[in-house]
C-alpha cells in the first residue's frame, strides 16, 4: 500500500511545472509537501488524482499504475482528494453529498433498489448509517439533512473530507485543508487528521500554514521550482540550509536585492533633498 | 401502530382520489378528455425530459425526435402503409428499446459537450430527424405522413375513444411516475444531481459522469418513445409537422414553469401550459406570444418554477398521513 512517483513531469507548454520528481509515500504516516507559491505542490496532487495529464514518469498505487486513467477511475483505485477551493454539491444535503462518493460500490444495486421495496429500504438505510458515521467523527451529523451551500466555511472545509473518506480509500490528498480556517478550527483539523491516521491509508497533506505541517506531519517533502528539494522529518527540514534559501531566496540573490533597494532609498532621498532646496529658494526669489 | 395507520390513511386516500379521477373522466365530454389525454402526454414527456434537464442539468432541445421515433414506431409498425400489424404492448416494449438506442446513440457523440453548446447539438439533433423523416419517402411517406394506423389494443381492450385513451395514459404517467420517483431518490438520481451540481467533482468522487448522463438520456429518450407510441395510436397519423422545434420547446417550458427537477411541478406545468391555451383559443394566434411572456415571467418571479423543490412525492405522502 503505497503512492509512487516515478520520474514524474509536467509541462504546460514552454513552462516545465513538474520536472522529474520521483516520491515515495508509505501509509500509516502523514506526509506534506511544503514550498513556495509556484513551486508545484497543487500540480502534484491534480496529476495523482487525474485532473492533469503526466508529460512523463508515472503514478501508481499499491503497485498499480494509475497515471492515465480517467479521473474516476482514479478515484475507484483508492485516491480521495480535496480540493483549493471548496468544491461541494451545494444544493444537495450534507449527506447527499457522502452519499454521492458511494455511488462505485453501490450502483450495481440498482435493480433491487428501483424495483425491490423491501431491498431498497435496506440499502438505503445502510448507507445513510454508513454515511452519518463518517459525518459523526467529524461533527456534522446534526447537519445531515441540510443543503451543503448553508453550511459555515469550516463546516464545509470539514465536508470536503468526510466526502474524501467515505469510500475508504487507500490514499487521501488534501489540499490546502487549513487554508481560510481560524487558529482554533486549524486545532480541530489536526486533532482530525491525525485521529485518520491508519496503516492502511497514505495521506498526503499541501499546506502553506507552516505550524500545523511541523506539528502534524511525520515527514515532509520541500518543492522548489518544480523540482523536490529535500525530504525528510520536521526537524530536519527545519535544520537545511537549502530549504531556508528555497524560502528566503540564496544569499548572492539576496545581496542583490538588498543593494537595489538600498540604491532606491539613496535616489529618493537624494531627490527630496533637490525639492526641499527648490522650496527653499522659491520665497527668495519671489 | 400510529405509523401503520398513517399509511392506512394515505394509502386510502389515494385510492379514494384514483376512484374519483376514473369515474370523473367517465362524466366530461370528448373534447374535455382530448385536452386531458394532451395534458396527461406531456406531463410524460416532461416526466422524461426532467431527468436530462432537471436531475442532470444538461439541457435537452431536441427531446421530440425522440417522440417522433416511437410514433413512427407504431406508424410503421401497424399501419396499412408497411402492411405490418404488430400489437400495441409489443410496439411499446420495442418503442421504448428503439429510444433507449436513440438515446444512448446521441448521447455518445454529444455527451462532451456541456451548457450551450449541448443545447445546440440537442437542437440541431431534434431537426435532423425530422428533416429525415420529412425526406425519407419510400419509408415514412415523407411530408405526407402515415395514415389510416391501426387502433390500439392492450390485453383484449381496444382503446379508441379519448375516455380509453385517458385510462391508458393515466396508467402509463402513474408507473413512469413511480418509476422517475424511485430514480431520483436511487443512488444513480444522487450521481445525476452530483453530475449538475459539479461535474469533476463528481468524478473526482468516483462518478463515471458519462455513463450516469448516458443513463439519463437513455432513460428520457425511452420515456419519450412511449409517449410516441401512444400518440401515433390516439391521433392515428403521423406526419413530420408534429415534431417540430416548437414541440421541444413546449416540453422544456413544462419542466421550467413547473420546476426544474420536481415531479410534481412537472404536473403542474403541463396543465399550465396545455389548459391555458384551450381556455384563451379564440386568441390562439398569440399562443407563442403568451407562452414567451410567461417564461419571462416565471424566470422574474419564480426561477424555480411554479412548484417548489420541497413539495415533492414525498411531501405529499406526509401530508397524507404516511409516516
Amino acid at each position: 500500500m503505497t503512492l509512487i512517483f516515478e520520474n514524474v513531469g509536467k509541462r504546460f507548454g514552454a513552462l516545465t511545472a513538474i520536472d522529474g520528481v520521483s516520491m515515495r509515500f508509505e501509509p500509516g504516516l502523514i506526509y506534506s509537501i511544503i514550498g513556495p507559491n509556484g513551486a508545484g505542490k497543487s500540480t502534484l496532487i491534480n496529476m495523482a488524482a487525474g485532473s492533469y495529464s503526466l508529460s512523463s514518469g508515472r503514478i501508481a498505487l499499491d503497485g498499480r499504475t494509475i497515471s492515465g486513467l480517467p479521473k474516476h477511475a482514479i478515484a475507484r483505485a483508492g485516491l480521495a482528494r480535496t480540493y483549493q477551493n471548496i468544491r461541494l454539491f451545494d444544493e444537495m444535503t450534507t449527506l447527499e453529498n457522502l452519499e454521492v462518493a458511494l455511488f462505485a460500490e453501490e450502483f450495481r444495486h440498482i435493480i433491487g433498489e428501483l424495483f425491490w421495496p423491501r431491498r431498497s429500504r435496506t440499502l438505503k438505510a445502510a448507507r445513510r448509517a454508513r454515511c452519518l458515521d463518517v459525518l459523526r467523527r467529524f461533527d456534522l451529523d446534526a447537519f445531515a439533512d441540510v443543503p451543503a451551500r448553508s453550511l459555515a466555511y469550516g463546516h464545509q472545509k470539514q465536508l470536503e473530507i468526510a466526502r474524501a473518506l467515505v469510500a475508504r480509500p487507500r490514499a487521501l490528498l488534501l489540499d490546502e485543508p487549513a487554508a481560510g480556517l481560524n487558529h482554533a478550527e486549524t486545532e480541530i483539523l489536526r486533532a482530525r487528521l491525525e485521529a485518520l491516521k491508519r496503516a492502511d491509508l497514505v495521506m498526503i497533506v499541501v499546506e502553506h500554514d507552516m505550524n500545523l505541517v511541523m506539528s502534524l506531519s511525520d515527514r515532509i517533502h520541500v518543492m522548489h521550482q518544480g523540482c523536490l528539494l529535500f525530504a525528510g522529518t520536521p526537524s530536519e527540514v527545519q535544520g537545511n540550509r537549502a530549504v531556508q534559501e528555497a524560502y528566503l531566496g540564496t544569499p548572492g540573490e539576496h545581496d542583490v536585492i538588498q543593494a537595489a533597494a538600498e540604491a532606491r532609498t539613496r535616489r529618493v532621498r537624494i531627490r527630496a533633498h533637490a525639492d526641499i532646496a527648490r522650496h527653499r529658494s522659491r520665497p527668495a526669489s519671489r | 401502530m400510529a405509523a401503520l395507520a398513517g399509511r392506512v390513511r394515505a394509502t386510502a386516500i389515494l385510492i379514494v382520489a384514483a376512484a374519483a379521477i376514473v369515474w370523473g373522466a367517465s362524466l366530461l365530454p370528448n373534447y374535455e378528455l382530448r385536452v386531458l389525454d394532451s395534458v396527461l402526454l406531456y406531463v410524460l414527456l416532461a416526466m422524461g425530459l426532467n431527468i436530462v434537464v432537471g436531475y442532470c442539468g444538461l439541457l435537452d432541445l431536441g427531446f421530440i425526435a425522440f417522440y417522433a421515433v416511437g410514433a413512427y414506431s407504431y406508424a410503421l409498425l401497424a399501419s396499412p402503409h408497411t402492411e405490418l400489424h404488430w400489437p400495441f404492448g409489443a410496439v411499446l416494449v420495442v418503442a421504448a428499446l428503439l429510444g433507449l438506442g436513440a438515446g444512448v446513440l446521441l448521447g455518445i457523440p454529444v455527451l462532451r459537450l456541456r451548457g450551450d453548446y449541448l443545447a445546440i447539438v440537442t437542437l440541431g439533433f431534434g431537426e435532423i430527424i425530422r428533416v429525415v423523416i420529412n425526406n425519407a419517402d419510400a419509408l415514412t411517406n415523407g411530408p405526407k405522413g402515415i395514415s389510416r394506423i391501426y387502433r390500439a389494443t392492450l390485453f383484449g381492450w381496444t382503446i379508441a375513444t379519448p375516455l380509453d385513451f385517458f385510462y391508458l395514459l393515466l396508467g402509463v404517467c402513474a408507473i413512469c411516475f413511480m418509476i422517475v420517483w424511485r430514480l431520483e431518490r436511487s443512488i444513480l438520481g444522487k450521481a445525476w444531481a452530483a453530475v449538475r451540481e459539479d461535474q469533476d467533482a463528481a468524478r473526482g468522487v468516483g462518478v463515471d459522469t458519462t455513463f450516469v448522463k448516458l443513463c439519463a438520456f437513455g432513460l428520457s429518450a425511452m420515456i419519450g418513445s412511449v409517449a410516441g407510441v401512444i400518440f401515433a395510436a390516439f391521433q392515428r397519423f403521423v406526419s413530420p409537422e408534429s415534431f417540430v422545434f416548437q414541440e421541444s420547446l413546449l416540453v422544456v417550458l413544462v419542466v421550467v414553469v413547473g420546476g426544474l427537477g420536481n415531479l410534481l411541478g412537472v404536473i403542474v406545468g403541463a396543465t399550465v401550459l396545455i389548459v391555458l391555451p384551450e381556455l384563451l383559443r379564440e386568441y390562439a394566434q398569440y399562443r407563442m406570444l403568451i407562452y414567451g411572456l410567461m417564461l419571462v415571467g416565471i424566470v422574474l418571479v419564480r426561477p424555480r418554477g411554479l412548484v417548489p423543490k420541497r413539495f415533492d412525492p414525498a411531501w405529499l405522502m406526509v401530508r397524507l398521513g404516511w409516516r
